[in-house]
């Protein structure tokens, strides 16, 4: 590999000892973003879909809804895939999360939040529990029983506790640790059992709307996405944002990682979905069309990492070829925003969640 | 904060930290495209066959797709 990296000025550290003026830090910080730019300037020696351009095209892909899952009284605004490749969760605008089968439609399970938007949900990888928070700027964690019977809501834990709305969480691979993100600027992990704060993230200036946690084998980071239209990656240990990328041009509502770890998605308010290449620190692609002119609220990767699913508030889904840039399907089908999609476990299905309060499994 | 400081040393802070942050992320070592974006090309070609949404599967091993129904005679 051919690396270039640049060697900041040393002035920085002595000025703070004679007491560094606000300007002159001003001053280090626009020459610093100069030099960034430069030196990322100079790695972009080729586009991604020229380097695609042998690959093969993707085939017509005959993706239908196969299952239409109703239940929900209002919006739905998250669902999450239980590692069974059969069982998902979703939350929804009235307060409700609702635990699915998804191959027999049959409801498992049904907790009633005190609060409404419950903008989050993910399931606990042993698939024992969920998770879920919104509007009560907490994130609980519900145990599932086996006893239909059984009051879920209350054996409900409050674990995280921000001072804006939950607008992120996902479980780190096990059922221990909670990562969460919210309106209130920040990321957090907690601890489940003791719901003991044991990391904050601070650099976003305004809402994190979405994160991902990386793909296991490539060790303790994630993304995260907002307002301030910043994708950041922080290492999870120190709590330090390690990089950072700012080129949309409003909300990031969702972040995605590539199935690989080396890149990641993100899905914005300016109707584009964009790729970023974390080992060459920028931008890679951007998926867009002029005839697409509704904020995208949601992306998710296939398998192989070739397609990008990502969901828009003018009712569909497009289905993008990630190499070549070009778009190779529309899934018609929803009658609101969508406001989630995820691939399956196993690969083999899609699922949406959207404000028309039903979710669709597409295969 | 000490009552001593004056109001200015709280923008002074939000700077330092901007200058600090900077410094990490131009301190990072990055790789040209046409490398990384050959990996991630490879990655893509590696799984394509293990991506049942990308290549489809036949109704009898997807759990979602309808199977043809049996006729008892």
């Amino acid at each position: 590999f051919v690396s270039v990296s640049c060697c900041p000025s040393k002035m920085a550290c002595q000025g703070l000892q004679k007491g560094e003026t606000l300007a002159s830090l001003k001053k280090e910080s626009e020459s610093l973003k100069k030099k960034l730019e430069e030196e990322r300037g100079k790695l972009n020696d080729v586009e991604l879909h020229q380097v695609a351009e042998k690959v093969e095209a993707v085939a017509a892909l005959s993706l239908k809804t196969r299952r239409v899952l109703k239940g929900h009284g209002n919006k739905v605004l998250c669902m999450d895939w239980c590692k069974d490749k059969r069982r998902l969760v979703s939350s929804s605008q009235d307060g409700k999360v609702i635990v699915w089968d998804a191959f027999t439609l049959n409801k498992e399970h049904g907790v009633t939040l005190p609060c409404t938007w419950v903008m989050a949900c993910a399931y606990a990888p042993s698939g024992c529990a969920v998770a879920c928070g919104g509007l009560d700027n907490k994130c609980s964690v519900v145990p599932l029983s086996l006893d239909r019977n059984e009051n879920l809501a209350a054996k409900k834990k409050s674990v995280a506790m921000h001072t804006n709305y939950l607008s992120g969480c996902s479980f780190t691979n096990s059922d221990m640790q909670l990562l969460t993100s919210s309106g209130d600027g920040t990321c957090a992990l907690w601890d489940v059992e003791s719901g003991q704060l044991l990391q904050s993230f601070h650099g976003h200036t305004a809402d994190v709307l979405s994160l991902d946690l990386a793909p296991s084998e490539t060790g303790n980071t994630f993304v995260s996405g907002g307002s301030d239209m910043k994708a950041n990656v922080w290492d999870m240990r120190s709590g330090q944002n390690i990089q950072s990328f700012e080129s949309h041009e409003s909300d990031i509502n969702c972040v995605k990682y590539y199935p690989s770890g080396d890149a990641f998605a993100s899905a914005s308010d300016d109707a584009t979905c964009r790729f970023y290449d974390l080992r060459a620190d920028r931008e890679v692609a951007v998926y867009q069309k002029d005839s697409i002119i509704f904020g995208a609220s949601t992306v998710d990767f296939s398998l192989s990492g070739r397609l990008l699913f990502a969901g828009y508030n003018d009712y569909t889904i497009n289905v993008w070829d990630v190499l070549k840039g070009t778009r190779v399907s529309i899934l018609f089908g929803h009658e609101n925003r969508i406001s989630r999609v995820r691939v399956s476990p196993d690969g083999a299905a899609l699922c949406s969640a959207s404000w028309d309060s039903s979710l669709r499994i597409w295969a | 904060m000490s009552g001593k400081m004056c109001s200015g040393s709280n923008s002074i802070i939000q700077a330092q930290k901007l200058v600090d942050q900077l410094q990490i992320e131009a301190g990072m070592e990055r790789f040209k495209i046409s490398l990384t974006a050959a990996d991630l090309v490879q990655y893509c070609q590696e799984h394509r066959r293990s991506d049942p949404l990308l290549t489809g599967i036949s109704a009898s091993s997807n759990p979602f797709k309808d199977k043809k129904t049996c006729v008892l005679l």
